[in-house]
């Protein structure tokens, strides 16, 4: 199916040129890495841009290294480059573990995880890890450069707090001082490709503390923070899970579509939190499951 | 049931053959059964071909990435695109198209409209149109195409298109359209033409009744202890084959309509073009349809849909190719869907576990236009008594007309979607009864000669043997603990049946040709959909003539090359092509035997086929290779020549079938030539939370009659039922209130990948012989889906106790009953 839709095309050499691109687009023009959605959108006449800037030749987005604890991930970071990197399999393994489930082979191999994050579909894989890791995105604009802490990314459905004359460059990911575990569950409709219906991440951190978020569950992904609260300090057990996923409704918003009920997305949502801490905690006192291994 | 058998070359008995009862007459041929003496590489019962899992003919082609499908032919710089206008409205009037627009568009070569095309087209029924004449009853529907040269242009140019509409309210539902006063589908449904057997009402949204009724019902719920009344739902789903629908015709300057298609029915499209383009002064000598290989079908490929526009577009742009070629969406929307019913069952049956009595209601959400779906519907009304003796049974199976897409055929023609409901409601019987429901099944499953709905007797069936070794396979009786305290392992047995659906003259043909290498090119239109029939028909005639699979080409169809096969649906062909090709294969080892006989002088009866020669029982050592003679034919004393190249023909109709019977109780034809039976069995984990449901084995047993190629059966049941199990979890196709489809695509229309095949997948083959199919077989694509979707509740149920009466039965389903229920 042909794309029928007439733009100009830009493949900038460097990030200024490409900056000046979209300055010039004044809203006009959508950035291209990947290509997994914008793609889609241009063939479906859901997007019909003035200007497609092309970000692959740009070569300051392409980047992938571990420094000082932290882990940065450049815009054109796909996903199959997180899942074959030595550094996130041992020291990221939620990330790990949240990236392979991310839509199937062929679209890990070219999306992004700077595109799923700013395509900013309430249910993104990519979220709940980033959220728990406190990671930070830095743009450039007009106004220079700035960083975006992952708790102000997403503003609502489809809408990320990156303006329209920037950029986004890149992705950190700072790793915990202390000894941590996670896991990310996700609830698809079978086992092969599926956007996520609940998305559940949860970090344990030496020391009885606890991180939660949510995705695909009410208009942007977010911390878990009374559940948080609840949990911090005390250690698992059955009455504590029992409190914690009485919190799940007063932190999720989820709604009745084709994928899933509010009521199942509800009743899931309780029982990946609970299987999802008890993994976590499990992989903290070197227990497993394996990352990787399917919770639900 | 004694099997064909050849020891030591000698004949022994003969299946017992039910000819007068069944009308059925054995075709195997004289000594297609006995292997001469001392055969090298004699396989099982003497045959040397059949039997074996030979490699497929097609393998290389297609694991090679050569294999060429519709949208792979090069027409060359000509070529033209047509893209189409398409109602946003379910139905409506349609006022005014406007195409001034379009036609101004710079490369846009023409475009058309309903008023080109004022008639109307179908295979069992006239009720649709090349394109919408005055109204519009599904979304979707084609209205006017644009024909430009390129694609882009063509969808550009399309969007110009003006069509003004009058809604009218939307029927999105059988049980609506069934209501008194319910606006009218097809005001003129009372004028269609239709074949004998479809019973349309007029003035009403019902395209037709089939009314099954054989003994006394009331009389049998009268007799019975028990009885168990409910109602089951299956909604729509879509084949999705990998390879979208598309065709390119041509209208060459000679009046020649040549028309490529990926389909599964290339002489029922001929004919059905030919008339429908009949008014442009097209007849069929003028038609050509070449089908290439098509990536997958599974019914929504057969008889006539969206290709109709390659061929009445293409006779409007004369001297030019044009190609339509469908979207995804498009490919949910305008081709065939299954069509979704509500089944009411109510079953009575003695406390011994007797059936008593069966009535069956089936109300089919048939959509927009039924010309084909129609006969999904009388199928399933003939047969959904299940295979089961019931000797009191009541059905009703109503062909409803709603707005949304046209329902038609998929993979089990009704089967799988009544089956749904009636597996379901034999088991909850059983547990009424306190019975074991493999138990129950046993007792009350079809045999050879009991009577059917219709009246006719029932073939030989392998039934019981199928379910003893489903049985036996699931360890049926032994509970499994879980393993994991959240998880509870169920299993489940059930029965399944099917015959073929097609009418009563359907017929194969089949041409057959020595090569001087005594190499052969069979020419037949059956068509290879991915099942093996091609190789299934090489190895059918390399057992007849002795020549290796290897040395026989099988290709795909071009009606002006390749003889009459009516359609590749009804899981038919490997039946009904085979014994045209044996028949073929006979024809030719006959004029080989005649040619020898009076040329050389040889006792016809003690001549035999070997190693692609010719040798004699009385005369050992003696050989005459078939390339010495099949086109140079046999040298004699005076050194002239006999013979001349050896061509078999064989053609196969089935003359014991009738579709004629008493409109009010379906009573006194022969519609159905026979049915192929057997069980499946699933062991499966449900996880009481989440409701989600692991698949740890799977076994299907099916009687083939007799598996040309093991191996090939071995795959229908591997594909097939992970078909069956998608439908049955989690496919689902989905409407919004004015009947606009929500999951036009694979991000919400879910199909099974890799992982989601069963953990362990067990084949498992019966043979009681067919006695009319070539070497015993009868047909297995479709019933390999059949049994999934009640194997799947059935199990569900076994294992967490919730029982789900509407498919698909979602992990949401299982863990909100759970919920609700704890």
């Amino acid at each position: 199916m042909p794309i029928t839709t007439e733009f100009d095309y830009h493949r900038p050499k460097d990030l200024k040129e490409a900056l000046k691109l979209v300055w010039e687009g004044k809203g006009k023009a959508r950035l291209l890495a990947g290509g997994t959605d914008l793609i889609v959108w241009l063939k479906e006449g859901v997007a019909s841009p003035e200007a497609v800037v092309d970000l692959k030749g740009v070569p300051e987005l392409r980047k992938l290294e571990f420094k000082d604890h932290v882990l940065t991930v450049g815009a054109l970071t796909t996903f199959t480059e997180l899942i074959e990197s030595e550094v996130v399999r041992s020291r990221f393994p939620l990330l790990w573990e949240s990236s392979r489930t991310v839509a199937s082979l062929g679209v890990r191999n070219r999306a992004t995880l700077m595109g799923n994050i700013a395509s900013a579909v309430p249910s993104l894989d990519g979220a709940p890890a980033l959220l728990l890791h406190e990671a930070r995105v830095t743009a450039h604009g007009k106004a220079g450069r700035r960083t975006i802490p992952m708790r102000a990314w997403f503003t609502g459905p489809k809408k990320c707090a990156l303006l329209e004359d920037e950029i986004a460059s890149e992705i950190a990911i700072p790793l915990p001082e202390d000894k941590h575990a996670g896991c990310y569950v996700k609830l698809g409709r079978y086992r092969g490709e599926d956007l996520a219906q609940v998305g559940v991440g949860v970090m344990a951190l030496e020391g009885a503390r606890y991180r939660v978020a949510f995705c695909a569950v009410g208009p942007v992904p977010a911390r878990a923070e009374s559940i948080e609260a609840l949990l911090k300090g005390k250690k698992l057990s059955d009455g504590l899970l029992k409190k914690a996923k009485s919190l799940v409704r007063e932190e999720i918003r989820p709604i009745t579509d084709i994928r899933a009920s509010k009521e199942y997305r509800e009743h899931m949502a309780e029982v990946m939190l609970e299987r999802g801490l008890l993994a976590a905690v499990s992989r903290l006192e070197g227990r497993g499951p394996a990352y990787g291994t399917e919770q639900i | 049931m004694p099997r064909t058998t050849a020891k030591n070359g000698k004949k022994t008995a003969q299946p017992a053959l039910p000819v007068g009862r069944h009308g059925l007459k054995l075709s195997l041929p004289p000594d297609a059964d006995s292997a001469p003496k001392g055969a090298k590489a004699a396989s099982r019962e003497g045959l040397r071909s059949v039997g074996k899992s030979s490699q497929r003919v097609d393998g290389w082609e297609k694991v090679s990435g050569v294999a060429q499908f519709v949208d792979d032919i090069e027409f060359g710089p000509g070529l033209l695109y047509a893209a189409l206008v398409e109602s946003p409205h379910a139905h409506a009037r349609i006022l005014r198209v406007d195409t001034k627009a379009a036609e101004a568009v710079a490369g846009v070569v023409r475009v058309l409209t309903g008023k080109d095309f004022p008639f109307k087209f179908g295979l069992y029924m006239k009720d649709r149109y090349v394109f919408a004449q005055d109204r519009v009853r599904f979304v979707g529907e084609q209205v006017a195409a644009v024909v430009a040269w390129d694609a882009k242009t063509a969808l550009r140019a399309a969007r110009l298109v003006k069509v003004d509409y009058e809604e009218l309210p939307p029927i999105l539902d059988p049980m609506t359209a069934l209501e008194d006063g319910a606006d009218l589908i097809h005001p003129e449904l009372g004028d269609y033409p239709h074949v004998p057997w479809f019973f349309p009402k007029a003035k009403t949204n019902v395209a037709h009744w089939r009314k099954t009724r054989k003994g006394d019902a009331a009389k049998g719920f009268k007799d019975a202890d028990v009885v168990l009344e409910d109602t089951y739902t299956v909604p729509r789903y879509a084949h999705c084959a990998i390879e979208v629908h598309g065709a390119v015709g041509l209208y060459d300057n000679s009046g020649r309509l040549t028309v490529w298609t990926a389909s599964q029915s290339p002489f029922t499209q001929r004919n059905l073009f030919a008339e429908a383009l009949s008014p442009l002064g097209l007849t069929h000598k003028d038609v050509r349809v070449v089908t290439p290989y098509i990536g997958g079908g599974f019914g929504g490929k057969a008889g006539v849909s969206m290709e109709i526009l390659g061929a009445a577009i293409a006779a409007k742009v004369q001297g030019h190719p044009v190609k339509v070629l469908w979207s995804r969406a498009q490919e949910f929307v305008n081709t065939y869907q299954r069509q979704g019913v509500v089944a009411k069952i109510k079953l009575g049956a003695k406390k011994d576990g007797t059936i008593t009595a069966l009535e069956h209601k089936l109300y089919w959400d048939a959509g927009a236009y039924v010309e084909y779906g129609a006969n999904v519907v009388n199928a399933a009304g003939l047969s959904a008594s299940g295979p089961y003796r019931v000797d009191n049974l009541h059905i009703d199976s109503v062909c409803v007309y709603t707005n949304l897409p046209p329902g038609g055929p998929y993979r089990g023609f009704g089967y799988s979607e009544f089956m749904f409901g009636l597996e379901s409601h034999v088991t909850r019987m059983a547990q009424k009864l306190k019975m074991d429901p493999v138990e129950f099944r046993r007792k009350n499953a079809i045999k050879e000669g009991d009577i059917l709905p219709y009246g006719a007797a029932m073939n030989p069936t392998g039934i019981q043997e199928a379910i003893d070794k489903v049985a036996a396979e699931i360890e049926w009786g032994r509970a499994v603990p879980s393993k994991d305290a959240r998880k509870a392992v169920g299993k489940s047995l059930v029965l399944f049946w099917k015959s073929p659906a097609m009418p009563p003259n359907a017929s194969s043909s089949a041409f057959l040709k020595f090569n001087e290498d005594a190499s052969l090119n069979i020419l037949v239109s059956g068509m290879e959909l991915g099942q093996g029939l091609l190789t299934a028909m090489a190895q059918v005639a390399s057992e007849i003539l002795s020549v290796p699979v290897s040395k026989i080409r099988v290709e795909t169809p071009d009606t002006d090359r390749n003889p009459y096969e009516w359609q590749t649906v009804g899981s038919h062909v490997t039946w009904g092509c085979g014994n045209a090709v044996l028949k073929a294969a006979v024809d030719a080892r006959e004029q080989i035997f005649d040619l020898v006989e009076r040329s050389l002088h040889l006792d016809r009866a003690s001549l035999y086929l070997e190693d692609s020669a010719v040798k004699s029982r009385n005369k050992p050592g003696w050989s005459l290779p078939l390339k010495s003679f099949v086109i140079a034919g046999i040298q004699v004393e005076d050194h002239t020549y006999k013979g001349g190249p050896i061509m078999g023909r064989g053609v196969f109709m089935p003359e014991f079938s009738s579709a004629i019977s008493d409109p009010e109780t379906g009573q006194g034809g022969h519609p159905n030539v026979h049915y192929t039976t057997g069980a499946a069995g699933v062991v499966v984990s449900v996880d009481r939370e989440t409701g989600k449901v692991r698949i740890l084995k799977a076994t299907l047993a099916v009687d083939v009659g007799r598996a040309i190629n093991p191996g090939l059966v071995d795959q229908q049941v591997i594909g097939g039922l992970l078909q069956g199990f998608a439908t049955a979890l989690y496919e689902d196709m989905r409407f919004d209130a004015k009947g606009r489809i929500m999951n036009a695509n694979f991000s919400d229309y879910k199909i099974p990948t890799a992982l989601d095949i069963p953990d362990k997948t067990v084949p498992i083959i019966v043979e009681v012989p067919q006695p009319d199919g070539p070497f015993g077989a009868r047909g297995v694509g479709e019933h390999t889906m059949i049994p999934a979707a009640p194997l799947i509740a059935n199990a569900v149920e076994d294992a967490v106790g919730a029982r789900i009466k509407s498919m698909p039965v979602t992990a949401e389903k299982i863990a909100l009953a759970l919920r609700k229920g704890a």
